[in-house]
């Protein structure tokens, strides 16, 4: 017997709307239609109303995640139109800004797994330690999600004494090391719940064009902090973890390697932190005209902008913005087919799936 | 046992008026541990008390194209069933009890299970349906181990009658027996890792989805009593009652408190497991058990 069943657009295992229509025979999926746009706010267009200074406030509200990476690609693109290269100390912030940002979303994302398996103690402790990440940003910006860090030609507030910041970013990787790794690659149950279901092939992953952590689970090397390094990535040592299995387990082990690598990146960029400016002031902004894009690795993959300026307009005459979940959701339909019933909401949430960015 | 008797066992102890109060103080303890296990504060004492109160006070939107009636009866014939369960119960040492009762206390614990399954499909929403067929799929799995461990015991110690075995020296077939409902016990109540039926996460807390107010509490009333009779049976077949008196009864308490304890532990520390899995489990489970218990009958033959 096939029947239709539908998960959201309200739905417990979901973190935002969306709707997945999945076509099932017993407990089997043969098949699921992906819907979204149940949360556009029209974020663009307000854009296209808004100055420059005022932008960068409203494109940081499109996630409530990965809030700092929306406003660096923007600012990155504001920059090349303007022609204002940031001093050093602003990149170095910048990278301490998105690694933060990285680990507060992969440990929110397996707390979110976590409870899909139905793993709620683990849920808490993913959090808990969530709550720590927040603390140290907490510190460095004054803020918990929306952190206001990002300027044209720099950062708005500096870290005055990086050095101090390291005992904290030791302590998380003690917990991730010691908690939440083992309990994700050593525990039977969870274990039995991720390893071998989603599967997404390798020449899959290619053809449907996924990237960041749902890529490098396939098997493609990609990561643009090493491609295209922009802040100051290229002056960083750190590897790109990749896993060949494809299914939910090397996502997942994907995305704990690289809390780990994180944990490096951050100690690099806060001992390695070079005194100067951490902005180029206050002075007038000059935009010419024209199409600048700029690329950046979220946590969940590429983010790209594209910003058009007139010359002597205060306002972008488009911000276009094209988010990893875009490039990732398609790859859901491929992950689920044939999948079981109760994998279909760790399937789906396997790509950190974050569709208040898509929708915007 | 006389008429007398046995409403009195039914309505008052070890029946409604005992087991009610102590489903609420399970449900809690329940709620309790696995709360301070992920580092949380928990419920107050009182609130599944409070949770059954507030959920009794609220009226039920009627619902078209399902038969009110039918949905009303299934919980009420849940509570009904577990609560008979637990009257059968020989918390008191000398209760009395009669030749066959363990056959009558394995039925009305079975009755929820039923209940439940009818219930998903009455409800006529798809999430019900799927979690009733998780539920027929779990029940004939898991049950093969815990009637087969239950009867295995009853066999060896030659008597279906629960003041009686409860009286007998425990054998090693006997604590086998015991461990492989232990290891059923999860799945009876729907708690993690076998918590399937009722995953909230997958299907919306399936049977329950279509149930709101008073009905709802019957059925939190209804698992909270389902508690009390599996920790009771698990009770009562462990600790044989040395006729001391209320030292038994407070034995009685204490063990099924302990198991409770025990159950919520493994609750906190597992994730769901799927259903394809859960029955390869507890089939594994099954033939394991039975390879072990035809030999150790062998064994005691041989030693007679």
């Amino acid at each position: 017997m096939s029947y239709k069943i539908p998960m959201g657009p309200y739905h417990p295992a979901l973190e935002e709307p969306y709707k997945l229509d999945m076509i099932c025979d017993g407990e089997t999926v043969s098949d699921a239609k992906l819907h979204i746009g149940f949360n556009f706010r029209g974020i663009e267009h307000l854009a296209e109303t808004r100055n420059y200074i005022q932008v960068i406030a409203l494109m940081e509200r499109v996630c409530g995640i990965c809030s700092n990476i929306h406003t660096l690609t923007l600012c990155q693109a504001m920059e090349k139109l303007t022609g204002i290269e940031p001093p050093l100390r602003a990149l170095y912030i910048r990278v301490v800004m998105a690694e933060l940002e990285r680990l507060h979303s992969h440990v929110l994302w397996a707390g979110i797994a976590a409870k899909l398996m139905g793993f709620k103690t683990m849920f808490m402790t993913c959090f808990a330690l969530r709550e720590k990440v927040m603390d140290v940003l907490q510190a460095i910006s004054g803020n918990r999600v929306n952190y206001s860090m990002n300027r044209i030609g720099g950062v708005n507030r500096d870290i005055e004494d990086p050095l101090a910041l390291l005992s904290m970013v030791e302590e998380l990787e003690r917990e991730m090391v010691h908690t939440i790794i083992p309990i994700f690659t050593t525990s039977t149950t969870a274990t039995l719940r991720c390893a071998g279901i989603g599967i997404l092939t390798n020449e899959k992953a290619i053809s449907c064009g996924v990237v960041g952590p749902t890529a490098r689970a396939s098997g493609v090397p990609q990561d643009l902090r090493r491609a295209a390094p922009y802040a100051a990535y290229s002056e960083m040592e750190f590897d790109v973890p990749v896993e060949k299995a494809g299914d939910v387990r090397a996502r997942l082990l994907v995305r704990a390697l690289e809390i780990m690598q994180s944990c490096r990146i951050l100690r690099q960029a806060l001992t390695k932190m070079p005194s100067g400016e951490f902005n180029t002031g206050d002075g007038k902004i000059v935009f010419s005209t024209g199409t600048a894009t700029s690329r950046v690795e979220a946590p969940r993959g590429e983010v790209v902008y594209s910003v058009s300026w007139k010359e002597n307009s205060r306002n972008p005459a488009r911000v276009h913005v094209r988010t990893p979940t875009f490039q990732n959701m398609p790859a859901i339909r491929w992950m689920v087919i044939g999948a079981r019933l109760a994998d279909t909401p760790l399937i789906q949430a396997s790509i950190d799936p974050c569709y208040s960015c898509t929708d915007r | 046992m006389n008429l007398t008797i046995a409403l009195a066992r039914l309505l008052i102890f070890p029946g409604l008026l005992f087991a009610v109060p102590t489903a609420w103080f399970f449900l809690w303890v329940e709620r309790k541990a696995v709360a301070l296990m992920q580092q949380r504060i928990g419920p107050p004492f009182m609130q599944p008390f409070f949770d059954f109160i507030k959920l009794l006070g609220k009226t039920t939107p009627a619902r078209s194209g399902v038969s009110g009636l039918l949905m009303k009866a299934w919980p009420l014939l849940a509570v009904s069933a577990a609560a008979g369960a637990v009257g059968l119960l020989p918390v008191l040492p000398l209760s009395g009890g009669f030749q066959g009762d363990l056959v009558l206390l394995l039925a009305l614990m079975e009755l929820p299970s039923i209940c439940i399954i009818a219930a998903g499909f009455s409800s006529r929403s798809i999430f019900g349906e799927i979690g009733s067929a998780r539920e027929a799929v779990l029940t004939v799995s898991y049950n093969v181990v815990f009637l087969l461990a239950v009867v295995s015991i009853a066999v060896s110690q030659h008597t279906f009658r629960l003041e009686a075995l409860a009286q007998l020296p425990a054998s090693p077939l006997r604590w086998l027996g015991v461990l492989a409902i232990l290891v059923c016990l999860p799945a009876k109540l729907h708690i993690n890792p076998f918590s399937l039926p009722n995953a909230e996460q997958e299907i919306y807390s399936g049977p329950m989805i279509e149930y709101a107010g008073p009905e709802l509490a019957m059925w939190e009333l209804s698992h909270g009593l389902e508690w009390v009779a599996a920790a009771g049976l698990v009770a009562t077949l462990a600790v044989p009652h040395f006729a001391a008196g209320w030292i038994d009864s407070l034995l009685f308490v204490s063990l099924s408190f302990g198991i409770v304890l025990l159950l919520s532990v493994l609750a906190a520390a597992t994730a769901r497991l799927a259903i394809d899995t859960t029955a390869r489990f507890y089939w594994r489970c099954a033939l394991m058990f039975a390879g072990l218990a035809i030999a150790s009958t062998l064994l005691m033959r041989l030693r007679a």
